[in-house]
């Protein structure tokens, strides 16, 4: 694998317009870097005591609460932290700021939800769902990304309840084979523990672990030999989540394999190395690639504002080039990029309404007539 | 969807793009999902371009599974790591699905061809060999060989025409390319190469470049001619067209087609007046140069310029140039050479050189720009009708004599000389010759007066071609012969330099494919000559054409495939395994007539073939393009070539009338053809273009007059006279012939059937193409 | 400041597209060119214009700048590298916002992809395949050292001036000797006539 020579803070950090800078026409106040670190500080705080609420009345004030399982709610308090921080300082820069306030807007919107109620849910399911867009790039990393997708969502579905003491499993008579499964006290199922959902309610986490596994295996493999993957590819930033995901799988599949076959030879360690692996994975969340699962919903966000902008009832349309009036994209969306250029300085906002073969032409004549036309 | 009315249905996805922008169909056709940059480790195998002239250093990429995949740019001295995008493109012939894998064959040109065993194919074509030969005699059966064929390869198409199909009847399609450079060389200088290498360009201070599309037809050689202007060098170009290299220069003569020698003639006219002549050089080197400046005595710049269409001023301003420079060099390609005078406009620029005593010095000379890989090598070692090995005369009992001793046959045993290429074809329609094999060649693409060429290939009772894809004549042939592509085996080439490379074999051949060696030499043991032919690859026959052009002009015999291989290739001539070649001629002032002097010749002018009317008032004439090479049977099939060219069009002044993509009705005496207008001012308004890499209905040689230079035999492509019509719609361009059964790779040919021309001569620009 | 980089000199390009069809073979983006390849004097003359990423210093990279899922990354050797594929959410913000029209987007896999001077390369010392293959020097890579080894006195100018802003970039374009004091005109400001823009 490769590292390219120096890399340098992964996220350009663009300068901020200046304090006291005039607000631009569309555009929220300015906010120096001081004031988004205060504001995403207390969202931090603010979301991370609305989870220890959560805990504590969901686990019916502690009374379901696996105290062997607090090392992992305590990592969940500190992801909803990190991930509440890095989320408010990423919408208060201009570009993502803009669009998360269109994309909302547009969610928002009656008039958009009447004409077209099953526009979010259906982009929802082929976007975030299927990963359509996956496939368009390669077959086979569409498929392992879903492994690695619906893994992940199986096993935070079961593993993030049960550790906040959310979801208890009790049985009549002890251990089995009869378990009533509760959510927040109240029941919601009972099934036996030797029936084949019974098997699937215990090996839920086996499941994603296999599915985990597979997929990340694959990314890893291809990291290993794909030059396209490996041009520009960092340890830190590409390499170490799948280690992360693969040492978190397969230490959980070893305890159920030390607990079957071992009888419990080895848990402890296990046990302990797992739990290292989980809750190292969970606090990198909001700082590495994995922070891409709180991005991606914004790309629904913009796509909702463009499917809305384009629609012809609202009277929208698309902007096409001022000089060889080709469509370049829909009339709102580019005077959302020109507020976002405007605020960024890039005052060459004017620009954004020729298509980029205009621009290109149009500086190549610059150069034939005012630079050079010739060899010299 | 939640639109209920479909009118105003939007996709779930709206987004969208400006043009240029949103598109990777020019990932070279194939999806971009389909290219792999899996590293398993690679092998890099040095060779060279399989197309023009320059014969370019490149690496090809293979993969562990023995298959080419991919090519790397090399750093060997003829292109210094440069790269056309025809040679970027080229590896990916290597395993194409369009290759033929398999012989077909059928028995009548009604039927569809099958697939056959090569024994069946093989037994067959012999069987009417036999049959047309012993019915209408030896002659009666013709071959016609190709100039991308290694050496190797073409010495055994003349070989075999002699020896084993015993007929007068062989050519190559090096008739259609540049036999006039080669006739015009022999005139003057009694040897058939240019005088200077390429790194010559970069010494000298005045460069004439004329009837040559440097920049499309051989973009590595540019580099050469910057460089010269990088230091000082003034750069001329002669060319109706305002090509990309024409551009820039410092003087365009922008002359109508068909006037190269009242043009030069002029010139040397200036020049013999302002006494800017090498009177010393002349006096001591040459002969005729008294006749010759008693000829351009009477083509003053006001004569000339007339015919010619260009301003006096420039004419004059040309000889300054050319004649005032310390060291001056002229090169020429096709735009001279393709004429029914195409020798003489040859003579007269080589004529302006020597006047001038730019002859034989570093920085100063003349070349001629070979047009195919092996354009030079391939007409030297006897598949022309007139030569033997070594660039020997059939006509001279000498030279007859020692091949007939290194062939091991009777002399009398040895064909006279037969006919040019275009000449074969008129004596098919003739039934003259009845039987024809063809190697490595396309006429149907590729002859001009393309219903003379069909016809006479249709009067043909048998008829046979090699080639890796389905061309367009061997689809029309009734047996085909699978063969291998460059990168399959292993030979050498000489380029425009004369400079021998070596290529090298980077792949084995896919199941089914044998080489032309193989296939030439099983044709000769089925017709009782295999004891001359026990050639096991392109190493024994190499090593045979080493002895056989030993001690002549084209001397090879100091080259060995180990020599080639250290120095990254020889110029010939090279007598001993210790000579370092001769990269620049005539060094010492001897030519190699025997008296050692330069035979100037006397040129007069006169129009073209193809009398103007007014019904036809304009000239036609006819050219490449950048993506596309020759006849276009390999460079038609790859994506990202007809990505950037894919189709043909008519370049036309705007003084027409017509606006861009108009459809326009091209009207000759031999035909007519709708083609999209590509407007633009950097054409002659007297004077329309069309490339000619596509076959009809889109051929610009379904226009061409058939033609010949009386010398050379080289047909006149480069000009007739033509006119413009509006018309409907434009011709559609054929997607190129497969095997049955197989269609033509679907994700090449995309945009084949774009009815709009490309944006400018080059090609499309990447905007255009989303 | 500028170090190895490219030199774009469109007056000896020939337009023959061998980067374009080269940049295809750049294993870090094998199969898609990111080149563009212009004639921008359609009509007239056979000119062309070859445009890869300029590689924008200040303001550094404006397609960064405005991208909202920060996907574009500036290495420190002043690459602008192509979006991350985890990151970019296909919005075309770079696309309309770079000054020289450069980046290019594939819609159905929401992926922008850019030149990011052939980095599997370039990190290894070699030169991008654009530059390698450019069969006239059009493009040219590495030190301006090297660049007036071959072309003696040649000047180059890394500024460009779209309206009333100057963007300074990575790679620099050759320009006569008299020109070499004023930033290269970028296209802007628009020249229009009711409302159309007449260029």
């Amino acid at each position: 694998m490769t590292e390219p020579p120096q890399t340098a803070d992964p996220t350009p950090a663009p300068d901020p317009p200046a304090p006291g800078a005039a607000p631009a026409a569309d555009g929220p106040a300015p906010q120096t870097p001081a004031a988004v670190r205060r504001r995403a500080v207390l969202a931090g705080a603010a979301v991370s005591a609305l989870l220890i609420l959560a805990i504590v009345f969901g686990s019916r004030l502690l009374r379901d609460f696996d105290s062997a399982l607090l090392p992992y709610a305590v990592a969940t308090v500190f992801l909803a932290f990190g991930v509440a921080y890095r989320y408010t300082v990423w919408v208060s820069a201009p570009g993502a700021r803009r669009l998360f306030r269109q994309g909302w807007r547009s969610f928002f919107s009656a008039a958009n939800f009447r004409r077209a109620p099953t526009a979010l849910p259906k982009m929802i399911a082929t976007y975030l769902g299927l990963q359509k867009f996956l496939g368009a790039r390669s077959h086979a990393r569409w498929a392992a990304h879903q492994l690695l997708f619906w893994g992940c969502v199986l096993a935070a579905l079961i593993t993030f309840p049960l550790t906040w003491g959310w979801f208890t499993f009790t049985s009549g008579s002890g251990d089995g084979p009869g378990y009533e499964m509760r959510i927040w006290g109240f029941k919601v199922l009972g099934f036996n523990a030797l029936n084949i959902i019974g098997w699937l309610m215990f090996h839920g986490l086996d499941i994603a672990a296999v599915l985990v596994i597979s997929g990340a295996s694959y990314f890893l493999w291809r990291r290993m030999k794909d030059r396209g993957a490996i041009t520009g590819q960092r340890f830190a930033y590409d390499l170490i989540p799948l280690i992360a995901l693969v040492v978190v799988s397969v230490t959980g599949l070893l305890l159920t394999f030390s607990s079957i076959f071992l009888h419990g030879g080895g848990y402890e360690f296990l046990a302990v190395l797992h739990m290292v692996s989980v809750v190292f994975t969970l606090i990198y969340i909001p700082f590495g690639k994995f922070f891409h699962i709180v991005q991606r919903p914004a790309a629904v966000g913009m796509q909702l504002f463009k499917y809305t902008s384009r629609d012809k009832d609202a009277d929208g349309e698309l902007k096409t080039c001022r000089r060889c009036h080709e469509p370049i994209d829909t009339a709102a969306y580019v005077e959302n990029l020109r507020g976002t250029m405007k605020d960024l300085k890039l005052d060459f906002d004017e620009w954004a309404e020729y298509c980029p073969r205009c621009k290109r032409v149009l500086r190549g004549n610059a150069y034939l007539t005012h630079v050079k036309k010739g060899f010299q | 969807m939640t639109a209920t009315d479909p009118s105003r249905a939007l996709p779930l996805d709206p987004s969208v793009a400006p043009p240029g922008t949103r598109s990777f169909r020019d990932a070279g056709g194939i999806p971009a999902d389909r290219w792999h940059a899996d590293q398993n480790g690679e092998t890099l195998v040095p060779t060279h371009c399989c197309f023009c002239g320059v014969q370019c250093g490149m690496y090809l990429r293979v993969d562990h599974g023995g298959k080419v995949f991919g090519v790397e740019p090399r750093n060997h001295d003829i292109n210094r790591m440069r790269l056309c995008p025809k040679g970027i493109n080229a590896y990916q012939q290597v395993n194409h699905p369009d290759r033929l894998t398999a012989p077909l064959l059928r028995r009548s040109r009604h039927e569809e061809f099958r697939e056959v065993s090569w024994d069946e194919a093989l037994d067959h074509t012999v069987a009417e060999i036999r049959r047309i030969q012993a019915e209408h005699g030896a002659d009666a059966f013709g071959l016609l060989g190709g100039a991308s064929l290694y050496s190797e390869k073409t010495y055994l198409v003349g070989k075999f025409a002699r020896v084993a199909l015993k007929t007068r009847h062989v050519d190559y399609n090096g008739r259609l390319c540049m036999v006039s450079a080669a006739g015009a060389n022999k005139l003057a200088f009694g040897i058939d190469r240019a005088g200077n290498p390429f790194s010559d360009i970069l010494l000298t201070d005045c460069l004439l470049i004329a009837g040559s599309n440097v920049g499309e037809c051989f973009p590595v050689m540019t580099q050469y001619l910057w460089g010269a202007r990088d230091r000082g060098a003034s750069l001329i170009v002669v060319d109706p067209r305002q090509t990309a290299v024409a551009r820039t220069a410092d003087v365009h003569v922008a002359l109508k087609p068909g006037t190269d020698s009242a043009f030069f003639n002029a010139v040397l006219h200036v020049i013999v007046a302002e006494g800017l002549t090498d009177e010393a050089y002349l006096a001591a080197h040459t002969t005729g140069w008294d006749e010759v400046r008693a000829t351009v005595a009477a083509y003053p710049p006001s004569r000339s310029a007339a015919v010619c269409g260009v301003p006096e001023e420039q004419i004059v301003q040309v000889a300054r140039m050319f004649a005032g420079a310390g060291r001056a060099m002229a090169w020429h390609a096709r735009g001279v050479e393709h004429h029914s005078q195409g020798v003489e406009n040859c003579l007269t620029i080589i004529n302006l050189c020597v006047a001038t005593g730019n002859i034989g010095k570093p920085g100063a000379g003349y070349g001629t720009i070979t047009g195919q890989g092996n354009g030079q090598g391939g007409r030297e070692h006897g598949q022309k009708s007139d030569l033997l090995p070594g660039g020997r005369s059939i006509t001279n009992p000498e030279h007859r004599r020692q091949i007939c001793e290194i062939w091991g046959i009777e002399e009398s045993e040895l064909p006279p000389a037969g006919t040019s290429m275009m000449e074969m074809v008129w004596q098919m329609q003739r039934r003259e010759i009845r039987g024809l094999i063809g190697i490595c060649n396309n006429p149907f693409v590729s002859l001009p007066n393309y219903a003379t060429v069909k016809e006479g290939y249709d009067t043909l009772e048998f008829h046979a071609q090699f080639d890796f894809f389905l061309s367009e004549t061997a689809a029309n042939a009734h047996v085909v012969f699978p063969v291998t592509v460059w990168a399959e085996d292993e030979g050498v080439m000489a380029n425009a330099e004369a400079r021998v490379v070596k290529h090298n074999k980077a792949q084995e051949p896919p199941a089914g494919v044998r080489t032309d060696t193989w296939v030439i030499r099983e044709l000769a043991k089925r017709l009782g000559a295999g004891d001359k032919f026990e050639f096991p690859d392109s190493r024994s026959v190499f090593e045979e054409l080493r002895i056989a052009s030993a001690g002549t002009v084209n001397d090879y015999y100091g080259i060995t495939y180990e020599r080639l291989e250290e120095t990254g290739g020889i110029a010939w001539p090279c007598p001993t395994t210790d000579h370092p070649g001769t990269p620049r001629l005539f060094e010492d002032g001897r030519t190699y007539h025997p008296d050692g002097k330069v035979h100037l010749q006397v040129v007069e002018w006169h129009p073209p073939m193809d009398p103007y009317s007014e019904e036809y008032p304009l000239s036609l004439t006819t050219g490449r393009t950048v993506a596309h090479f020759l006849s276009g049977n390999q460079t038609r099939r790859l994506g990202a070539l007809v990505e950037q060219t894919p189709r043909p069009w008519v370049e036309v002044h705007p003084s027409h009338g017509f606006r861009n993509g108009d459809p326009v009705r091209v009207v000759t005496r031999r035909g007519s053809e709708v083609f999209p207008a590509l407007v633009t001012e950097a054409i002659r308004p007297d004077t329309v273009f069309i490339p000619y890499h596509w076959p009809v209905p889109t051929a610009a040689n379904a226009l061409t007059i058939d033609a010949l230079d009386p010398r050379s035999k080289i047909p006149e492509y480069k000009v007739c006279a033509a006119r413009i019509e509006a018309a409907e719609r434009v011709d559609e361009v054929p997607a190129p012939p497969t095997a049955p059964g197989q269609p033509a790779y679907p994700e090449t040919q995309v945009s084949r059937t774009d009815p709009l021309p490309p944006t400018s001569p080059q090609g499309r620009g990447t905007a255009e193409r989303s | 400041m500028m170090g190895r980089t490219i030199f774009i000199d469109p007056g000896r390009c020939i337009g023959c597209q061998a980067c374009v069809s080269a940049c295809r073979e750049c294993d870090s983006h094998r199969g898609k060119s990111m080149i563009h390849l212009d004639y921008p004097d359609e009509g007239h003359t056979v000119a062309s214009l070859p445009t890869v990423c300029m590689h924008c210093e200040d303001p550094v990279a404006p397609c960064a700048e405005v991208c909202p899922a920060d996907a574009i990354l500036v290495t420190a050797d002043g690459v602008v590298q192509q979006a991350d594929t985890t990151r970019c959410i296909g919005c075309a913000n770079c696309v309309n916002a770079c000054p020289f029209g450069v980046p290019k987007i594939d819609l159905q896999a929401k992926l922008q992809m850019k030149c990011n001077l052939c980095y599997d390369r370039t990190a290894y010392g070699l030169a991008p395949m654009c530059a390698t293959v450019c069969p006239t020097g059009a493009l040219f890579y590495g030190t301006l050292d090297e660049l007036r080894a071959e072309r003696p006195g040649v000047q180059v100018a890394d500024s460009f001036t779209f309206g009333d802003v100057v963007v300074h970039t990575g790679v620099a374009m050759v320009v006569p000797a008299d020109k070499v004091r004023w930033p290269v005109p970028g296209g802007l400001p628009v020249v229009e006539i009711n409302g159309v823009d007449v260029r």
